[in-house]
């Protein structure tokens, strides 16, 4: 049976595709609950973070260096890595800003080489579209990652394996992943900062729908959407694991997002050896409560870190960086960082 | 060239008879089914029968569920017999599951139509490549009815298709190509106003998503499935030129329609 949450924001009956809602979560009832919802053996207790919020007014200029500098204030290690960059690619519109931009990507690229990776690759499977081949040609994505001499791996068309599920969230037990991001040494998380009209924000953790093939649970990633979409990041972000993140807030988006919002100048990266300690962060930042984002406030039980006391913090005072987001429709329940 | 689709899809293929999503990976029903429709191979439909399941369908496990979207295609790609039949069976019995209309996601609740996996609920392109095989294989069903009633509640405003509804949030959800050629594929001669709008809608934006062998060959599919020849060949050619120039990426699926899309052998094709 899939884990209960108790409903208490904002996300009341909503409905993907004429498919079910998602239910939210109280993080501390998951304390009392037993068994919780996770392989304790497979799960060490969340240990202390290291975030770096660095600012970068837009993606001209030297990318590359404020890269590198985010990820050597978070000591990041990725000597003879094989590193997986996986962007946040959902579809294409020139209008707003919806996807990672590719100037990052690619300048992250060049950031991991720098710090010694024996391979960078990036990596996604887009949910909203099928043709991968347009997204990622029409967002520029293509030409990116070709300059730097990148591979693209399409994640609905890669080889997969099953796995099990060591957390109990939905009722899948397995999940088919793809086999690069399963061997890969690092997985590096690259999000949007941007609000989600399902889920509430788009951080690293939401960002891992896109490493499950849209070949076997459909567009946009529909069987996701039944288990819960909550159940379902909280199972995939513990099978993933990602070992960083780096969030792009040079331009989020807030509204309607994850697709139809508007475009918010932000001017930030936010750099984390943990994606719970990421997003809980990127939220704030953002205006919004991160404990009242359901699927953060669990994740922060077992697969991150969301007290900012355990968290040591390089760069700008997230305090003095704050925006307050337009929050998606149905989102009220989620503003009062 | 013609055959370059077909040639990059060819090397596909598997020693089981399968065909890949790519060059090494273990077969798969998706680009199987479109190799055994684009190349007639008789290794492919051999594989198909091989793994079609107990009732009918082709399908891909997931947890506790089934994706069985590709069952419309399959029983296009099969030989006229016993296997054929029971993958109409399969679909012609299978409808998704029936969802609430909500203030977030207005739909009308009695139109049913095919979801990707067992018991989900409706999306286009799984009802319409259902719909493909069921109105040339079956066309009294009611079945098709009901797939052309989805069709008509999820078309986007203006016309064509996005991947599953009209609106979110307040918010009309723009027509993809992909998923409006597919659309088109299966409604063909179903509802004219209808495919009239959708027409419209493709060749007003093929042009715009043409950096993709997904949507190039489901608009090209569409062009010649509805008799629109000139566009057809306008479309062809830039498919051509997308094979030639990225070979689709090497992706069996884009690779399997792109070959089907330019072959004498699509289902329905209104010559």
């Amino acid at each position: 049976m899939r884990h209960p949450f108790d409903r208490r924001a904002f996300l009341r009956g909503a409905v993907v595709g004429g498919a079910v809602a998602v239910a939210g979560g109280a993080g501390l009832r998951a304390l009392l609950r037993q068994p919780r919802p996770w392989d304790e053996a497979a799960f060490r207790p969340p240990g202390e973070a290291h975030v770096a919020v660095l600012t970068a007014s837009s993606y001209e200029g030297s990318l590359e260096a404020t890269v590198l500098d985010g990820l050597r204030a978070i000591g990041a290690d990725v000597r003879g890595a094989n590193v997986l960059l996986k962007p946040n690619l959902v579809e294409f519109d020139p209008s707003t800003a919806i996807n990672t931009e590719p100037r990052l990507i690619a300048a992250t690229v060049l950031a991991f080489r720098r710090l010694g990776a024996a391979s960078v690759v990036v990596a996604e499977g887009p949910g909203h579209r099928r043709d991968v081949q347009d997204v990622i040609t029409r967002s520029g994505l293509a030409e990116a990652v070709a300059d730097v001499d990148a591979p693209f791996i399409d994640l609905n068309a890669a080889p997969i394996r099953l796995i099990r599920l060591r957390s109990r969230y939905t009722d899948l037990k397995e999940l088919w992943l793809p086999a690069p991001v399963l061997d890969a040494d690092v997985v590096v998380s690259m999000p949007k900062m941007k609000t989600h009209h399902w889920a509430g924000v788009t951080l690293s953790l939401k960002n891992l729908f896109g490493t499950l093939p849209g070949r076997v649970y459909g567009w946009p990633k529909n069987i996701l959407h039944w288990e819960g979409i909550e159940q379902s990041i909280l199972d995939i972000a513990g099978a993933v694991r990602p070992s960083y993140a780096i969030v792009d807030g040079i331009v989020g988006m807030e509204g309607n997002g994850p697709i139809s919002g508007e475009p918010v100048q932000m001017g930030i990266l936010v750099f984390a050896d943990d994606p719970v300690a990421a997003d809980t962060i990127g939220a704030s930042l953002m205006g919004f409560d991160p404990e009242r984002i359901p699927y953060i406030s669990e994740a922060g039980l077992f697969l991150g870190q969301t007290d900012r006391d355990r968290m040591q913090q390089r760069g700008e005072d997230p305090e003095g960086r704050m925006r307050s987001f337009a929050p998606p429709p149905l989102g009220d329940g989620i503003i009062g960082a | 060239m013609p055959e370059d689709a077909a040639h990059l899809l060819a090397s596909l293929r598997n020693t089981d008879g399968g065909f890949g999503v790519g060059v090494g990976q273990p077969s798969e029903t998706e680009p199987t089914v479109l190799a055994a429709l684009a190349l007639d191979d008789a290794g492919a439909r051999g594989w198909l029968a091989e793994h079609q399941r107990e009732n009918g369908s082709f399908s891909f496990g997931a947890g506790p569920y089934v994706n069985d979207s590709v069952t419309g295609l399959g029983a296009l790609a099969l030989e006229p017999g016993r296997e054929r039949e029971r993958a109409l069976d399969h679909v012609e019995s299978k409808r998704a599951r029936r969802v609430d209309s909500t203030s977030a996601v207005p739909i009308d609740e009695s139109a049913v139509g095919w979801g990707w996996a067992e018991g989900t609920a409706s999306w286009v392109e799984p009802t319409a490549t259902a719909l493909w095989a069921l109105r040339l294989m079956r066309p009294l069903s009611v079945a098709v009815k009901d797939a052309v009633a989805l069709l008509r509640d999820r078309e986007s405003v203006g016309g064509g298709w996005n991947y599953g509804n009209r609106v979110v949030l307040g918010e009309e959800l723009p027509p993809f190509v992909q998923t409006t050629g597919i659309a088109l594929v299966g409604l063909s001669g179903m509802d004219p106003d209808l495919e009239g709008r959708g027409l419209d809608t493709l060749s007003r934006l093929w042009r715009v998503e043409s950096e993709g062998g997904l949507s190039l060959s489901t608009t090209l599919a569409a062009f010649r499935v509805h008799g629109r020849m000139h566009e057809a060949r306008a479309v062809r050619s830039a498919l051509e030129r997308l094979v030639d120039r990225t070979e689709l990426l090497g992706d069996g699926v884009a690779l399997g329609w792109a070959a089907l899309a330019m072959s004498d052998r699509l289902p329905g094709e209104d010559r």
